[in-house]
C-alpha cells in the first residue's frame, strides 16, 4: 500500500514536473520562432523524451488508481470517465474559445497564448484518455478469462511500445509501419468485443449509459478535432498529432466507446427479458436461502406468490394454504386484483370439474362454457398445486388477461418456483421437527437425571448384612426401581418394583410406587399389608394396561429374620449357608393394579424366614432373567441359581459382579438393552452389632 | 407377530404366533377391543406359538379381563409354553385367568 501511494506521488511529482519542463521548452521556442529565428525546436529528443515521461506518468497514475470492479455499478464508471475525463475536453474546448475571443477581441496574434493554450489541452487530453482507457480496461476485464486477459496485457504493452518511436523521433505515419498500425487496429477492435458488462445493465439504465457514452464521444471528437485542426499548424512549433501512441488510444477509446454504445443500444429492446431472467435467479435463491435465513413458512409462501406474480406478469392470483392436514381449512393467504366472491365461483366451477387440487392451464377461459358464464375479466388460468409426494400444501391460481397467457417457457418457470417452495417448506419443516426433536432429548436427559435421584446410591452401611446393588435401563428412563426405609434401629424395608412397559409412562408410574412406599411405611406394616393398600392407592392413578410388580422386605437384625410379601416380583433366589442350599421362594402373589378391588386382598401372601449368618438373598427384575443371547435364548432363572452356587462366599459385591459378568458374557455386547435390569444382592453377616 | 382369528359359533379362537412385545401388543388390543367381540361366548387364545410375553402384552389382557368377565366372555389360553406359562405364574396371572393344556380341554372347560 505504502509502495501504491508513493508511486502515485511519484507519478503526480514527475508528471508536473515533466509537463512543466515540455511548456518552458516549447514557450521559448515558440518565443524564438517569433523572432523568426529559427523553426525547429531546440532540442527536439530533449522534449520527446519529456512527452514520453508525461504521458507514462498521467497513464501510470491512473493505472495505479483504477480500483478493483465493485459490484456491477457500470454506471458509476462511465459517469467517472465523464467526469473525471470528459470534463476536460469541454473544458479544452472552452479555454480554446477564451483564447480565440481574446484574439479576436485585442485583434492581435500572441503565438505564446496559443502555445499555452496547446499545451494545456495536451495535459487535459493525456487525462482524458489515461482515465477512459483505464475504466475501459476494468469493463473489458469484466467476467475475464486467462486469454482475454493475456490478450489485454500484450495490447498494453504494445501500445506502450509505440512511445519508443516518439522517443526516437520516427514518423508513424511512413509507409513501413501502415501495416503495423493496421494490425494494431484489428488487435483494438477485437478487444472492443469484449463487452459483458452491457448486459447487467437494466433497461433504465441503459439508458443514462447511452447519455454518458454519447457524451464520451463527443469528448474523443472535440480533442480529435481540436488536435487534427493544428496538425502541421505553421504556428506550432510542436505537432502532438505526431505522437503515434495517443493517436493510438484515442483510437481505442473512441471505437470502444462507439461498441458499447452501440450495443447498449441494441440490447434495448432484449433487456427486459434479461432482467426478467436474473430476477427469477434472484427469486431462486432467496427462496433457496430461506432456510439459513430462518425465515417462516409464511415469509416463503410471500415469496413465491411475488416472485410468480412477476414471472408470469399475472394480471390476477390467488394462494390457497392448506392449514393441518385436512383439506377443508384453506386458509386464502394472497389475494391480487381478485374479488373473494369470484374466487368462490372459479373454486366452485373447478369442483365441478373436479381439478381443484391437479396442474391444469387453460390458455383459452371463453372457449369453456363454464368460464364463460361466468363472465370473467380473464382469459387464461393456470392452477399449481404446491404438493410433494405425501403432502398438499396449497394451490396457486394465476389469471392472466390475455388468451394463451401462459406459454411453455413460463409454465416452466412457475413450475420451478413451486418445487423450489416445496423443497424449502419441507425442509423448513424438517429442521423445525429435528429442532423439536433435540429438545425432546434434553428433556428425556433431565427426566433420566431426575429418575436416578429416586434411587438411592447408599445402603445404610451395618455390621450385620451387606448389600450391592446394579441397575441400568433399557431406555433414558426406566420402570424399574428399588429403595429402603429404616424401619427402626433393627428393621429395614427394602422394596424392589418393575412397571409394566418401558420409557416416560413407566418412569412416572415408579416415581408413584417410591411416594406410595415412602408414604405407607412410614405406617410400619406388614409387607401383605403394604401390597393390599398399594394396590388400592394404585387402581385409582394407574392407566388400565398398566400394573406394576413389586416384593418387599422387612429385616429384622434383632429377630434374625425377614419378612416379605411378593405382588407378581420374579421369586426371591436364597443361598441357605446351613443346608448349603440354593433355592427360589416359590410364594403365591399378583402384580399390583391387576385386580382394582378388595378381592385382590385373597391374591397376597407373607412369608416370614430365619435367616443365618452368610445367607445371601438375590432380588432382581424380570430384565435379568429374560435377558437375550444373540440366538435369542433367555438368561432364565436356573443359569442365576447356578452363578449362586457357585459364588455365594463371596461378598455381596463379588456376588453381583459375577452374576453381571456373566450375564454380560451371556448376551454379547449389545448397546441397547431389551429390558430394564436390575439386581440387589444381600448378604446377612455373622458378625452382629454389639448391642 | 401374527393375530388370526376362527370362528366357530360362539366361539373364537385367537391364535397368537411370535413374540407378543409393546409393538404387537397394541394389534392385540385392536384386535381385542373390537366391539364385535362382545358377541361371542367364549374367547380361546392358541398360544401354541407364542415365544415371548412382554409385560405389555400382558397388560393388554389384564386391562380386557374384567370387560369380558362383566359380559361373562370366557377367556382361555391353551398350548401354553412352559416358559411363556412361568411368566403368568410369577405375575400371579395363573389364578385369575384360565389356563389349560389343550384345545379339547379347553373346549370342554368353555362350554361348561
Amino acid at each position: 500500500m505504502l509502495y501504491r501511494t508513493n508511486a502515485k506521488s511519484l507519478f503526480i511529482t514527475s508528471a508536473l514536473i515533466s509537463w512543466s519542463l515540455l511548456l518552458a521548452n516549447v514557450l521559448l521556442a515558440a518565443e524564438s520562432m517569433h523572432r523568426g529565428s529559427s523553426n525547429a525546436l531546440n532540442l527536439p529528443f530533449v522534449n520527446n523524451f519529456l512527452i514520453v515521461v508525461f504521458i507514462i506518468s498521467v497513464f501510470g497514475f491512473q493505472r495505479l488508481s483504477a480500483d478493483n470492479l465493485k459490484g456491477i455499478d457500470f454506471i458509476g464508471y462511465l459517469w467517472n470517465i465523464f467526469a473525471k475525463g470528459g470534463i476536460a475536453a469541454y473544458l479544452s474546448i472552452a479555454l480554446y474559445m477564451v483564447y480565440r475571443v481574446v484574439t479576436n477581441y485585442s485583434s492581435m496574434q500572441s503565438p505564446l497564448l496559443l502555445h499555452m493554450v496547446y499545451q494545456v489541452n495536451f495535459g487535459l487530453l493525456v487525462l482524458f484518455l489515461a482515465k477512459a482507457f483505464y475504466v475501459w480496461r476494468q469493463l473489458i476485464l469484466y467476467h475475464k478469462n486467462k486469454f482475454i486477459q493475456i490478450a489485454w496485457d500484450w495490447y498494453e504493452i504494445l501500445l506502450f511500445a509505440t512511445l519508443v518511436l516518439t522517443l526516437l523521433n520516427f514518423n508513424y505515419s511512413s509507409l513501413i509501419f501502415l501495416p503495423l498500425l493496421g494490425l494494431i487496429g484489428l488487435y483494438t477492435l477485437f478487444l472492443c468485443t469484449n463487452l459483458k458488462w452491457v448486459a447487467y445493465l437494466t433497461f433504465n439504465k441503459k439508458g443514462r449509459s447511452l447519455i454518458l457514452l454519447v457524451a464520451i464521444l463527443l469528448a474523443c471528437y472535440i480533442f480529435a478535432d481540436f488536435f487534427h485542426g493544428f496538425a502541421d499548424s505553421p504556428l506550432l512549433v510542436i505537432d502532438y498529432s505526431d505522437v503515434g501512441f495517443l493517436l493510438l488510444a484515442m483510437f481505442f477509446v473512441a471505437l470502444y466507446t462507439f461498441a458499447a454504445f452501440l450495443v447498449a443500444l441494441f440490447s434495448l429492446p432484449t433487456s427486459s427479458v434479461f432482467e426478467q431472467k436474473s430476477e427469477d435467479l434472484l427469486n431462486f435463491q432467496r427462496l433457496s436461502q430461506s432456510i439459513q435465513q430462518g425465515q417462516s413458512e409464511k415469509q416463503v409462501y410471500d415469496m413465491l406468490f411475488e416472485s410468480t406474480v412477476k414471472a408470469a406478469d399475472a394480471s390476477a392470483a390467488w394462494l390457497e394454504v392448506f392449514k393441518g392436514e385436512k383439506k377443508e381449512e384453506v386458509e386464502l393467504c394472497h389475494q391480487l386484483t381478485i374479488e373473494e366472491e369470484q374466487i368462490k365461483r372459479i373454486r366452485h366451477l373447478l369442483l365441478a370439474y373436479n381439478i381443484q387440487h391437479i396442474d391444469y392451464i387453460n390458455n383459452n377461459l371463453d372457449r369453456n362454457p363454464g368460464f364463460r358464464d361466468l363472465t370473467l375479466p380473464w382469459k387464461s388460468l393456470i392452477i399449481l398445486p404446491i404438493k410433494s409426494k405425501k403432502h398438499l400444501f396449497g394451490v396457486l391460481y394465476l389469471l392472466k388477461d390475455i388468451e394463451q397467457g401462459f406459454d411453455r417457457e413460463t409454465v416452466n418457470v412457475l413450475r420451478t418456483f413451486t418445487n423450489q417452495t416445496i423443497l424449502t417448506i419441507e425442509n423448513l419443516r424438517l429442521v423445525h421437527e429435528s429442532l423439536q426433536n433435540e429438545r425432546y432429548k434434553e428433556e428425556l436427559k433431565i427426566a433420566s437425571v431426575v429418575q436416578d435421584s429416586l434411587i438411592p446410591k447408599k445402603f445404610p452401611s451395618d455390621s450385620w448384612f451387606e448389600i450391592s446393588t446394579y441397575a441400568k435401563a433399557a431406555k433414558e428412563v426406566g420402570g424399574d426401581f428399588y429403595d429402603f426405609l429404616q424401619l427402626s434401629e433393627s428393621r429395614i424395608a427394602i422394596i424392589i418394583g418393575d412397571v409394566s412397559g418401558k420409557g416416560i409412562s413407566a418412569a412416572f408410574h415408579m416415581a408413584q410406587m417410591k411416594g406410595i412406599f415412602h408414604g405407607l411405611m412410614q405406617q410400619d406394616m406388614p409387607p401383605s399389608e403394604f401390597m393390599k393398600q398399594a394396590n388400592s392407592a394404585l387402581s385409582r392413578c394407574l392407566e388400565k394396561t398398566s400394573f406394576i410388580t413389586s416384593a418387599l422386605y422387612i429385616i429384622d437384625y434383632r429377630m434374625k429374620g425377614f419378612m416379605f410379601a411378593r405382588a407378581g416380583h420374579c421369586h426371591t433366589l436364597y443361598y441357605n449357608s446351613m443346608m448349603d442350599d440354593t433355592f427360589y421362594f416359590q410364594t403365591d402373589g399378583l402384580g399390583l393394579g391387576i385386580i382394582r378391588d378388595k378381592s385382590y386382598n385373597n391374591h397376597v401372601r407373607e412369608m416370614y424366614y430365619d435367616y443365618n449368618p452368610t445367607d445371601v438373598m438375590v432380588i432382581y427384575t424380570d430384565g435379568i432373567v429374560e435377558a437375550r443371547s444373540p440366538t435369542n435364548e433367555e438368561y432364565g432363572e436356573d443359569r442365576l441359581r447356578y452363578m449362586l452356587t457357585q459364588t455365594y462366599h463371596l461378598e455381596a459385591e463379588d456376588i453381583k459382579y459375577a452374576i453381571i459378568n456373566d450375564l454380560q458374557d451371556f448376551t454379547g455386547p449389545t448397546e441397547n438393552l431389551y429390558d430394564d435390569q436390575t439386581l440387589l444382592v444381600i448378604k446377612f453377616k455373622p458378625t452382629q452389632p454389639s448391642e | 407377530m401374527k393375530i388370526t382369528n376362527q370362528i366357530k359359533d360362539t366361539t373364537i379362537i385367537i391364535t397368537l404366533d411370535g413374540e407378543l412385545d409393546a409393538s404387537s401388543s397394541v394389534m392385540l388390543d385392536e384386535a381385542l377391543s373390537d366391539p364385535e367381540i362382545m358377541t361371542y361366548s367364549k374367547i380361546l387364545v392358541d398360544c401354541k406359538d407364542l415365544n415371548y410375553i412382554s409385560s405389555a402384552g400382558l397388560g393388554v389382557f389384564i386391562s380386557h379381563l374384567q370387560r369380558f368377565e362383566d359380559a361373562q366372555i370366557k377367556l382361555i389360553f391353551y398350548n401354553m409354553q412352559d416358559k411363556v406359562r412361568n411368566v403368568f405364574e410369577i405375575l400371579g396371572l395363573d389364578l385369575l385367568m384360565t389356563i389349560v393344556s389343550d384345545y379339547e380341554e379347553a373346549m370342554t372347560i368353555a362350554d361348561e
